[in-house]
């Protein structure tokens, strides 16, 4: 049911993570510039006419950075979206559906994966294949799909035992209509918001990794790889170094985040109206 | 022409069976009303007549054949919470077309089993957390219909409703035995029972 | 004659929803008074839980209403509860104004037991009682209060709703719906205790729709059309002699009456037209197809078209 106090707030997320798309993907494509390019006689500049928002240590463009800094963290939480969904709603709608051992022995699985600190797991896998952004883009979807998973098997679970599934059942319905008609659609409801709302957590995964000297290489631009180089710079009193890319973050993950709220109020099912009787 | 549930033991637990040794038949154009205390398994008997539990004991014939060999839909059922049995998500109108699954003609169909029921067409559109208890167990009844059935089971379903609404589903029911619907209604309001059923079985 | 505990007085709820003025109750005169049980039918949908709700101070905050709704004391001035503020409605709820609700067992909290609910009810009113002598007095055993709600069947929570309900020993009772779901002894059990609070001393509303049960245990009744009141009067007088058309058919739907159903639906009640609209769905001629107005007659009253031959 709508948010009644804040009912456009879904409309300023949208809004906003438009125009970071906007950002990320036009502007490498529009200005042409390398966001690898190097330039020593204009570092340490701060934002200017003809740097918007400044140069790195390196006289690299930060502008152009920070928008293929995005790029890098958007494309990451779009394949790790599209892998939990994927993975998780299939793997939670059998679990749910089937019941049993098939159940058991998934939901064990499920436990076991969540049972590890994913961003070790993720240090490891990106440990042994250094640099390779399909590797760090696995490392992210792997750990994060069982989330949606659980959520997508709770739904089916609860409503299998509903009133209306029984009804549908009476109405000489097989078990697939069943499924696909009433389960699925539960399931999917929830689990489509889970999968938004992890990614924000994605993005930052990767910008950790990447902080922490794991994920890409340093001149490959990532959010991660920019407040690593910010770390040294803004001592020297470049704040500009740190505060684009760190806004960039933290506005994208709360927008993400606020999309996906909304989106779970609007889907979940309405309570009646305070009934006139 | 009948469902008959025969020498049926059944209940949630294999020790501890709610119903014991009942037989029961519903003739196919009358109106069979049962009643009785909570807990005599009146509900179970009817989830065991609509083939959504298994007896222990015993078997269910419909038109002397067994029950899992009947088409599906041949048996449909009233609830007693219109609300639970509804997909909240659904129109009303795609709710009283699931039986159909798809087939051509379904809005003239739709339509037709709306009308009969009371519901206007307008009500159609809305979902269910707009419209009352009493229009929603008008679209459960409209969706029954819909689907043909050779016997209905009411479990309860007035329980929640106005006396006008009452009065409107059970004359509609009345009607469709004189096509040769068997109806097996379960309610513990004697006076109704009294009125509405061709007879009645008193569970003590 | 019974001195009055509640006046509503013209009473008017008005929702705004996202599709419409929902026109909840209009003009409803109600008089509630100590020691009788009244009763307010009407089909579902037509307000009558709305004007429960407004007389307990349960209305939804966007609801604007008029009119009057007066709760009265002999010694004291009388409470108008139509623009009270939160601090009013804190002293009154409970304490002088109780409310039974339909399906009891979701009012209550799934993880305390119903004593330790039932104890703190007390403690919070002040109440003269304890637990166990409010759990007997419904005719429940005082082991019930070691129960979780979960572990209560429907006539035992139903039950349980009226002991939170007596314990701050209120002057006036809202029971909406409680005897819906229950079988006809359960039923009668549930009437039984909401006459005895009222022999008590308390005023009871009645909201029912469950006709056939009424007029053996209720002293008046007034029944409700479109959230217009049509007739009032003592209930077995009604039953017997229904003067309104709408109560006429009614009356015709109850198995005692022929299981005759009223054709057409109520209708919803977003926007309705400025007055009484039952000839839209039955003629009603004298009564309904223009301007209408309440005509008292002795103790019963009905609603009939102005300038209308009696």
């Amino acid at each position: 049911m709508p948010n009644l106090r804040r009912p456009h707030a879904h409309l300023w997320a949208v809004a906003v993570l438009t125009a970071i798309a906007v950002f990320a993907l036009a502007v490498p494509m529009l200005t042409g510039a390398d966001p690898r390019l190097t330039d020593f006689a204009a570092a340490y500049q701060g934002p200017s006419s003809s740097h918007w928002f400044g140069t790195d240590p390196a006289g690299r463009d930060l502008f152009v950075r920070t928008a293929a800094g995005l790029r890098v963290s958007l494309v990451i939480a779009a394949v790790c979206a599209v892998t939990s969904a994927v993975l998780g709603l299939a793997v939670g709608v059998a679990a749910g559906a089937l019941g049993g051992w098939v159940d058991r022995t998934v939901m064990r699985l499920v436990d076991g994966i969540n049972a590890l600190p994913h961003l070790l797991l993720g240090i490891v896998i990106v440990a042994l294949y250094p640099g390779n952004l399909a590797a760090i883009v696995a490392s992210i979807a792997l750990t994060h799909w069982t989330q949606v998973a659980r959520i997508a098997r709770a739904e089916v679970r609860a409503a299998r035992s509903a009133t209306y599934i029984e009804a549908a059942r009476l109405s000489g319905a097989t078990r697939t209509r069943v499924t696909v008609t009433h389960l699925v659609p539960a399931a999917a409801g929830q689990g489509i918001v889970a999968v938004i709302l992890l990614l924000p957590h994605a993005i930052w995964h990767e910008s950790t990794l990447s902080f922490l000297g794991l994920g890409l290489p340093p001149d490959q631009a990532s959010l991660g790889t920019l407040l690593q180089d910010a770390r040294a710079a803004v001592l020297t009193g470049a704040w500009w170094t740190l505060l684009f890319p760190a806004a960039a973050l933290v506005i994208t993950t709360l927008a993400v985040a606020a999309a996906g709220a909304a989106l779970r109020d609007r889907i979940t099912p309405p309570l009646p109206e305070r009934a006139i009787r | 022409m009948s469902l008959h549930a025969h020498h049926i033991t059944a209940g949630h637990h294999p020790g501890t069976p709610v119903l014991t040794d009942v037989t029961l038949t519903i003739p196919a154009g009358s109106i069979v009303g049962l009643t009785g205390p909570s807990g005599s398994g009146k509900t179970t008997l009817a989830r065991v007549l609509t083939g959504l539990h298994t007896p222990q004991q015993g078997d269910v014939t419909l038109d002397d054949e067994l029950l899992f060999t009947a088409a599906p839909g041949a048996v449909a059922m009233l609830f007693q919470s219109p609300r639970q049995a509804v997909t909240g998500r659904w129109t009303l109108g795609r709710i009283i077309a699931e039986p159909l699954h798809g087939r051509r003609g379904r809005a003239d169909t739709v339509r037709a089993a709306a009308a009969r029921v009371g519901l206007t067409g307008d009500l159609l559109a809305r979902r269910p957390h707009q419209v009352s208890d009493g229009q929603l167990q008008r679209a459960c009844l409209a969706r029954a219909l819909v689907q043909r059935p050779r016997y209905l089971i009411c479990d309860e379903m007035t329980s929640m409703l106005d006396p006008a609404t009452t009065a409107a589903l059970t004359t509609v029911i009345t009607e469709e035995t004189r096509s040769g619907l068997g109806v097996l209604a379960i309610s513990h309001h004697h006076g109704l029972l009294e009125v509405w059923a061709d007879h009645v079985i008193a569970w003590a | 004659m019974t001195i009055p505990a509640l006046t509503l007085d013209g009473l008017t709820v008005r929702i705004p929803t996202a599709s419409g003025t929902v026109h909840a109750a209009s003009e409803v005169d109600l008089t509630l008074r100590a020691g009788q049980v009244h009763a307010l039918v009407g089909e579902s949908g037509c307000g009558k839980s709305v004007v429960g709700a407004a007389i307990c101070g349960l209305l939804p905050t966007a609801a604007t209403v008029s009119g009057g709704i007066a709760l009265h004391r002999p010694g004291s001035a009388d409470v108008h509860l139509e623009a009270a503020r939160p601090r009013t409605w804190r002293k009154i709820r409970g304490r002088r104004i109780a409310w039974i609700p339909q399906s009891a067992a979701t009012y209550l909290t799934p993880v305390r037991t119903v004593g330790e609910q039932l104890a703190e009810t007390c403690r919070h009113l002040d109440s003269p009682h304890t637990p166990a002598v409010l759990l007997t007095r419904v005719g429940l055993e005082p082991t019930v209060a070691g129960l979780y709600p979960h572990e209560l069947s429907g006539g035992m929570a139903q039950r349980a709703a009226i002991a939170f309900a007596l314990a701050g020993d209120p002057q006036v009772i809202v029971a909406d719906e409680p005897t819906s779901n229950l079988d006809p002894e359960l039923t009668d059990h549930t009437l039984r205790l909401l006459r005895a609070a009222a022999d008590a001393g308390a005023a009871v509303l009645l909201i029912s729709h469950d006709l056939d049960t009424l007029p053996a245990h209720t002293d008046r009744v007034a029944v409700m059309y479109a959230s217009r009141i049509v007739e009032t009067g003592p209930t077995a007088d009604v039953f017997a002699d229904p003067w309104h058309p709408y109560t006429r058919d009614l009356l015709a739907a109850l198995p005692s009456g022929g299981l005759h159903p009223i054709p057409g639906m109520p209708p919803v009640l977003t926007d309705l037209p400025g007055d009484c609209v039952y000839h839209q769905r039955r003629p009603a001629p004298g009564f309904s197809g223009g301007p209408t107005h309440i005509a008292q007659h002795g103790d019963r009253s009905v609603r009939r078209l102005i300038g209308a031959a009696s």
